[in-house]
C-alpha cells in the first residue's frame, strides 16, 4: 500500500508516493531519484517495484517526480538542473517528515544519478547513494539525447516545414530551455567524486566499463536496458536486476 | 486548477489523478468530465506526459478530468482471475462511482491511445453517460478499398522492391526467433468488434455528443490508409455532424516529437470547445469562436 500526495510550495508542487514499511518501524528512508525524459517513462514500473520490495524489507520509501516531469507541476521548458537538485532536497525533507527517519538513502537512475550525486555531495543527510547506470557526465548525456533526436528526425522525413524547424531544437523528443542545456553541459563527473566513496555503490547493466567514479562498490547485471536509444519499451522488473538494486539499498 | 490523487475502488486498488478547473460553478457540474484511460503498460501520465498536458490544457477551458491507471498498470493493483475486458469493466464501474461521489451526476468523455481507445469504445457502447470519445489510433476495419490500395502499392512502388531486397539481405542477420516476433499493430490488441464500434458511435449520436479520432503512422502501416475509412466502417447516420476524423500519417503512434504532441493538444482543445458552446448558450453569453477556445482565460 502507498500514500500519494502533492507536496512543496504552491508554485512548484511535486507528486510523491510514500510507501511505509510493511513490517516494523523502519529506521531507513530511501528516496528514489528517477531518470529523465524517455528513461523516466521506461522505469516507472520497475521503480514502483523497487519501492514495494524495499517497503517489504522494512524501509520507508518515497518516489517522486521532478518539476516538469510525470505528474508534478511546471513545464519541462521552464525548469533548470538546480530546480531538480532542490526537488531532491524537498523530497528528502518530505520523506523524513512522513517517516520520522533520520537515515537517508538515495537511488539515482541514469541522469537522476548525476543530479542525486550533486545533491548528496552538498548534504550531510545522505547515508548511502546507489547509482543505477549513472550517466558519465552532463555533456555525454546531452550527446546521447541529441543522438536520439537525430534518429527521431530520420524517422520523420515528411515533417511539415514549421514543425521541422522546431523539432530540430528538441532533445530526444522534448522541448527544453537553452538554460537547461547549458546546465547539463556544465555537470561534470566531479559531481560523483564529491560524495565520500564508502557511501557510493554502483549497479551497472551496461557493457560500458568506463564508470564515472572509480574505486567504489560495483555490481554488474547482464540486462540490456537500451539506454540512450529511441526504444520506448518499459524496463521489466527482472529478478536479477531487482535483487542487485535492493541489496545495494538494504545491505548494512 | 487543482489536482488531487485519488485512491479508490474496492480496497483502494485503483489510482488516478483528478484535475479540477477554477471555473464558475454553473459550468463545473454541467460540462462532461474527461477520463483518460491508461494504454497497455504505460501508466496514467501517458507517453511523454501527454495525458498530463491534455488534462491541464482542458482544465484551463473549464473541464475536469481523471487520468487513471487501469488495474495492473502504474499504481493500480491487478484483478487476479479476470479477463482484460472483465477487469476494465470492473475498473470503469469504480471510476464512475468515484467521479459521482466527487462531482455529482456526471457525463463523460472517454479517451485513450491504442488499447486505451479500444477500451473507451467498448465502455461507451454500453453506457449512455458517455457523451464523447477521444480516440487516438483506435481500431478500424478494412474495406475493399484498403485491400485494393494495399495490393496496388505493393506491386507498383519500386521502393518496396528495393526494401524487399534489403530485408532478404538483413534477414540472415536476425535470429529466427526474433523474426517470429514481428506482428502487425492490431494483433496484440484486444480490439472491439465492429458491432461494438458502431454501438459506441450510436450512443454518442443519440446523446448529441462528439467524437474525435486521430489515426497516425501506426494505423497507416497496419489497418488504416485513407481519410474517411472510419466513417465507412462505422456507417452511422450523420457521422460528419458529430465526428471529427483526422489522418496524420506523418506522426508516430506515441507522439514521440514534442511538436506533434503540441499539434494534438491544440486539436483536442479546439474540438473540446464544442462542448462549451451549449453551456455558453445556456447562460446567454454571446462569444466568438476565439473566445470559446480561450475561455475562461
Amino acid at each position: 500500500m502507498h500514500e500519494a500526495f502533492f507536496f512543496g510550495p504552491g508554485d512548484r508542487q511535486l507528486f510523491g508516493s510514500y510507501h511505509p514499511p510493511v513490517h516494523g518501524n523502519g529506521q531507513v528512508l530511501t528516496v528514489l531519484c528517477p531518470p529523465l525524459f524517455l528513461d523516466h517513462t521506461r522505469t516507472q514500473l520497475i521503480l514502483r517495484r523497487v519501492a514495494t520490495c524495499l517497503a517489504e524489507k522494512g524501509q520507508h520509501v518515497l518516489r517522486f517526480d521532478y518539476r516538469g516531469t510525470g505528474d508534478s507541476f511546471a513545464d519541462l521548458e521552464d525548469v533548470v538542473v538546480s530546480d531538480w537538485i532542490a526537488d531532491i532536497e524537498l523530497a528528502v525533507q518530505e520523506g523524513r517528515a512522513a517517516s520520522g527517519s533520520r537515515k537517508v538513502r538515495l537511488l539515482g537512475v541514469r541522469a537522476g544519478a548525476l543530479v542525486a550525486a550533486r545533491f548528496a555531495s552538498a548534504s550531510a543527510d545522505v547515508d548511502r547513494l546507489v547509482l543505477w547506470d549513472p550517466v558519465r557526465d552532463g555533456a555525454a548525456y546531452l550527446e546521447e539525447l541529441r543522438g536520439v533526436q537525430t534518429t527521431l528526425l530520420e524517422r520523420h522525413p515528411r515533417l511539415r516545414r514549421p514543425e521541422r524547424s522546431e523539432a530540430i531544437r528538441e532533445c530526444a523528443g522534448y522541448r527544453i530551455s537553452e538554460r537547461l542545456l547549458g546546465d547539463f553541459g556544465g555537470l561534470s563527473a566531479r559531481a560523483y567524486s564529491g560524495v565520500p566513496r564508502d557511501k557510493v555503490r554502483i549497479v551497472s547493466t551496461s557493457s560500458d566499463k568506463r564508470l564515472p567514479i572509480e574505486a567504489v562498490s560495483h555490481d554488474v547485471v547482464q540486462v540490456a536496458c537500451q539506454w540512450g536509444t529511441d526504444v520506448e519499451d518499459l524496463i521489466m522488473p527482472q529478478p536479477e536486476l531487482l535483487d542487485r538494486l535492493i541489496s545495494g539499498l538494504t545491505a548494512p | 486548477m487543482t489536482e488531487e490523487p485519488l485512491q479508490f475502488g474496492e480496497g483502494g486498488r485503483l489510482f488516478g489523478i483528478l484535475t479540477l478547473p477554477i471555473a464558475p460553478p454553473h459550468t463545473q457540474h454541467s460540462l462532461p468530465v474527461f477520463v483518460f484511460l491508461s494504454a497497455g503498460l504505460l501508466h496514467r501520465v501517458g507517453p511523454a506526459r501527454l495525458h498530463v498536458r491534455l488534462a491541464r490544457a482542458l482544465a484551463q477551458m473549464g473541464f475536469s478530468s481523471l487520468r487513471v491507471d487501469l488495474a495492473g498498470v502504474g499504481d493500480s493493483l491487478q484483478r487476479p482471475g479476470l479477463t482484460n475486458q472483465q477487469s476494465v469493466a470492473a475498473d470503469y464501474a469504480e471510476i464512475v462511482t468515484v467521479l459521482e461521489s466527487r462531482l455529482g451526476r456526471v457525463s463523460m468523455v472517454l479517451g485513450g491511445l491504442c488499447a486505451g481507445a479500444d477500451n473507451a469504445i467498448r465502455l461507451t457502447a454500453t453506457d449512455r453517460r458517455v457523451v464523447g470519445m477521444l480516440l487516438l489510433d483506435p481500431v478500424c476495419f478494412s474495406n475493399e478499398g484498403l485491400n485494393t490500395r494495399a495490393l496496388l502499392a505493393r506491386h507498383v512502388d519500386p521502393r518496396r522492391y528495393i526494401a524487399w531486397v534489403r530485408r532478404r539481405l538483413n534477414a540472415a542477420a536476425i535470429p529466427l526467433r526474433e523474426r517470429w516476433k514481428r506482428v502487425d499493430g492490431l494483433t496484440l490488441r484486444d480490439v472491439p468488434t465492429v458491432e461494438q464500434l458502431r454501438a459506441a458511435f450510436e450512443v454518442i449520436r443519440e446523446r448529441d455528443g462528439r467524437v474525435l479520432s486521430v489515426f497516425t503512422q501506426h494505423a497507416f502501416h497496419g489497418y488504416y490508409d485513407r481519410f474517411g475509412q472510419l466513417e465507412r466502417a462505422v456507417a452511422v447516420e450523420n457521422y460528419a455532424r458529430f465526428c471529427t476524423e483526422l489522418f496524420w500519417p506523418d506522426v508516430e503512434h506515441t507522439y514521440m516529437l514534442d511538436v506533434h504532441r503540441r499539434r494534438l493538444i491544440e486539436e483536442v482543445t479546439r474540438w473540446a470547445a464544442g462542448f462549451l458552446r451549449p453551456q455558453l448558450d445556456a447562460v446567454g453569453n454571446e462569444r466568438t469562436e476565439h473566445d470559446v477556445r480561450s475561455w475562461p482565460a
